[in-house]
């Protein structure tokens, strides 16, 4: 079996796993899983920008935090307690202020949409996008590389939380939006807890992945691959490296906007917390883990580490350690498997294809994943 | 082409059809004039020599040319566009290829992806969105590996090749861009004998079709391609002329033939 079909294989077994799984999962991990594959839209993205581009965004939580405000304003509206203005308006408004959303306190006309859920759906995506491409164009127009780039994405992303921590009147502050109503599309009411949210988050990773994959194996891809190992010479064969860069970063930022909505989804919740350092950083760790240069590693990555997570959180012993493990984690991928779980895979069928050309025969040992 | 001596921003001998000319171009690092009013009238077709010994500004004047410096004075005109500080990108959109002194290919890639990135003339994101990638070489990749040595390479990793291939393979690159000028920093450096008879023979077969500016330390390699020669020397044009005329200008051979640098191959 050569590599190609051997992947083709896996993304097949992935998938079929992931549509039988509910049926042997009680409600809690039906959630806990939704949960995780939403890690795994966002490791897709990580991968798509630094595998294949060799952006490395540490500020990917922004991206994913702008997308789950985004939703959880269009839910919070949506929850009848929350009417006619949120409650955490109500906390912080003045005492004689009118109750209403154009003036219930500094800023909430700008909540009037998201009374509206598409709304809510489409600023998701759409305002991740227009922060990646504001933020992209600062940097790459100035041709910032490598670590400069990890380090401003991350300083954005600490400046958003900050913005989001210290406008508790608008935002919800510290505490972020909680009550929130369950997200309804034309008359079906998707249950976090139930199939239904659960097959709303694997098609969702399906449609991505196949997208990500047709946009990454045709022309696009390959100039990406092109810029990620030599920027100066693509420019000197006369491609814009920034536009291609900038395509790739709003993408994937659009790509954990759509996670970050999901998340809003499954855990019922949007707080800035998610838009911190560790959480961004947690992100790379998982798309490093899976293997960053491929698709269904980086997924597989956040499956993996998240469930090691979620083990150790229910253990007195473990549960205070694990961000050591993490980073411990974190450092033995980069030094002894830079490509993860993914690489792994691949140098199985490289080897064996190698030795195949040496004239000797090797057993046929080829498993699915 | 007579010899023009040439000092500062001399009158210079006009060509019949100038494809490139530079006017008073200046580059300055912290003051010093790594380039200084060089004025070059390159014709269609031309096979122009560019030789001086190291630090004569030479791989600057075509960093110059190629956008990856940008001049502090003067003009670049490639026909009737003034390219000066356009971008690399539109520079090579322009028609100008470049052919690094190092070969800088994609290294991680197949041969055959490295000349379809290079081939591919339709360079913007949005029309690329949904091209698909062929598995095999088209007519004009074919034909460029042909003329590059590298047909049998093309499934090979650029970066097991050997030193000499990767050099024909960034050739092979430039050439796919099918660029009206080529600018190419010591193509030979590295390269057999054999493959340097090679390299000189392609320059030859090139120069018509296109226009070809090589940087050259070997002087035994620019007699063979014996065309116009620009003698550089401390960022100025020192002379312009036949490499029989060059090697008997007094003022070449007070600035080199002293110092054996013209002579050292």
């Amino acid at each position: 079996m050569t590599y190609r079909s051997a992947s083709l294989v896996a993304y097949v077994a992935f998938f079929a796993l992931l549509m039988v799984l509910p049926f042997f999962l009680n409600s809690f991990w039906t959630n806990r899983m939704a949960t995780y594959l939403v890690y795994s839209i966002c490791a897709l993205g990580i991968a798509m920008s630094w595998g294949y581009a060799g952006i490395l965004s540490l500020g990917q939580g922004l991206f994913f935090g702008m997308g789950a405000y985004m939703l959880a304003m269009s839910l919070t509206l949506a929850d009848p307690s929350n009417n006619p203005v949120p409650e955490l308006m109500l906390l912080n408004m003045e005492p004689d202020a009118v109750r209403d959303l154009c003036c219930v306190t500094t800023g909430s006309f700008l909540w009037i949409p998201f009374r509206w859920v598409t709304v809510g759906l489409l600023a998701g995506i759409v305002v991740p996008c227009i922060l990646a491409a504001l933020i992209g164009y600062v940097m790459f127009k100035r041709r910032t590389t490598g670590v400069y780039v990890s380090i401003i994405t991350l300083a954005f992303a600490l400046i958003g939380q900050l913005l989001i921590i210290n406008n508790q009147p608008l935002t919800g502050g510290f505490n972020g939006l909680a009550s929130l109503a369950a997200l309804e599309v034309a008359g079906f009411e998707f249950d976090p807890y139930g199939p239904s949210v659960y097959y709303l988050v694997t098609f969702t990773l399906l449609a991505v992945t196949l997208l990500a994959r047709y946009l990454l194996s045709g022309r696009v891809g390959q100039v990406l691959k092109a810029i990620r190992e030599d920027e100066a010479r693509a420019r000197y064969l006369g491609y814009d490296v920034e536009n291609y860069k900038l395509f790739i970063f709003c993408v994937s930022a659009g790509v954990a906007g759509l996670a970050g909505m999901l998340f809003t989804v499954t855990s019922e919740f949007a707080a800035p917390s998610l838009m911190a350092t560790s959480f961004s950083i947690s992100m790379v760790i998982w798309a490093a883990t899976g293997g960053r240069a491929s698709l269904l590693g980086a997924c597989i990555g956040a499956l993996i580490v998240n469930f090691i997570g979620s083990l150790a959180s229910e253990s007195a012993t473990f549960q205070p350690v694990w961000p050591i493990i993490l980073g411990g984690l974190f450092v033995f991928v980069v030094l002894v498997m830079p490509n993860g779980i993914a690489g792994l895979f691949k140098d199985f069928f490289d080897r064996r294809s190698a030795s195949a050309n040496d004239g000797r025969a090797v057993p046929a040992t080829a498993e699915g994943s | 082409m007579l010899m023009t001596a040439i000092d500062g921003k001399q009158a210079f001998e006009p060509v019949a059809s100038p494809i490139l000319r530079t006017r008073n171009l200046t580059v300055r690092f912290d003051e010093f004039p790594a380039v200084r009013d060089v004025n070059l009238d390159i014709a269609d077709g031309e096979l122009r020599v560019v030789i001086g010994a190291n630090g004569a500004g030479k791989s600057t004047l075509l960093d110059l040319l190629c956008g990856k410096t940008l001049p502090s004075e003067g003009e670049i005109w490639l026909r009737d566009k003034n390219i000066a500080g356009i971008g690399e990108a539109a520079i090579a959109r322009s028609g100008i290829g470049r052919k690094f002194q190092t070969p800088t290919v994609f290294k991680d890639m197949t041969v055959l992806e490295n000349l379809q990135v290079a081939s591919n003339r339709r360079v913007r994101v949005f029309e690329n969105l949904f091209e698909r990638i062929a598995g095999k070489a088209n007519e004009r990749e074919a034909a460029v590996a042909e003329r590059t040595g590298l047909q049998d390479s093309l499934s090979r990793r650029a970066s097991e090749l050997s030193h000499g291939q990767l050099q024909w393979l960034e050739l092979a690159m430039v050439l796919s861009q099918e660029p009206k000028i080529i600018l190419l920093d010591e193509p030979a450096a590295g390269m057999t004998a054999a493959e340097t008879d090679k390299t000189a023979g392609l320059l030859l077969d090139l120069a018509g079709d296109h226009t070809v500016l090589v940087i050259e330390h070997d002087m035994a390699f620019v007699r063979q391609i014996c065309r116009t020669i620009t003698v550089m020397h401390q960022g100025a044009v020192l002379a312009e002329g036949t490499a029989e005329e060059i090697e008997h200008n007094p003022a070449v051979i007070e600035a080199y033939l002293g110092s054996a640098t013209l002579s050292h191959a």
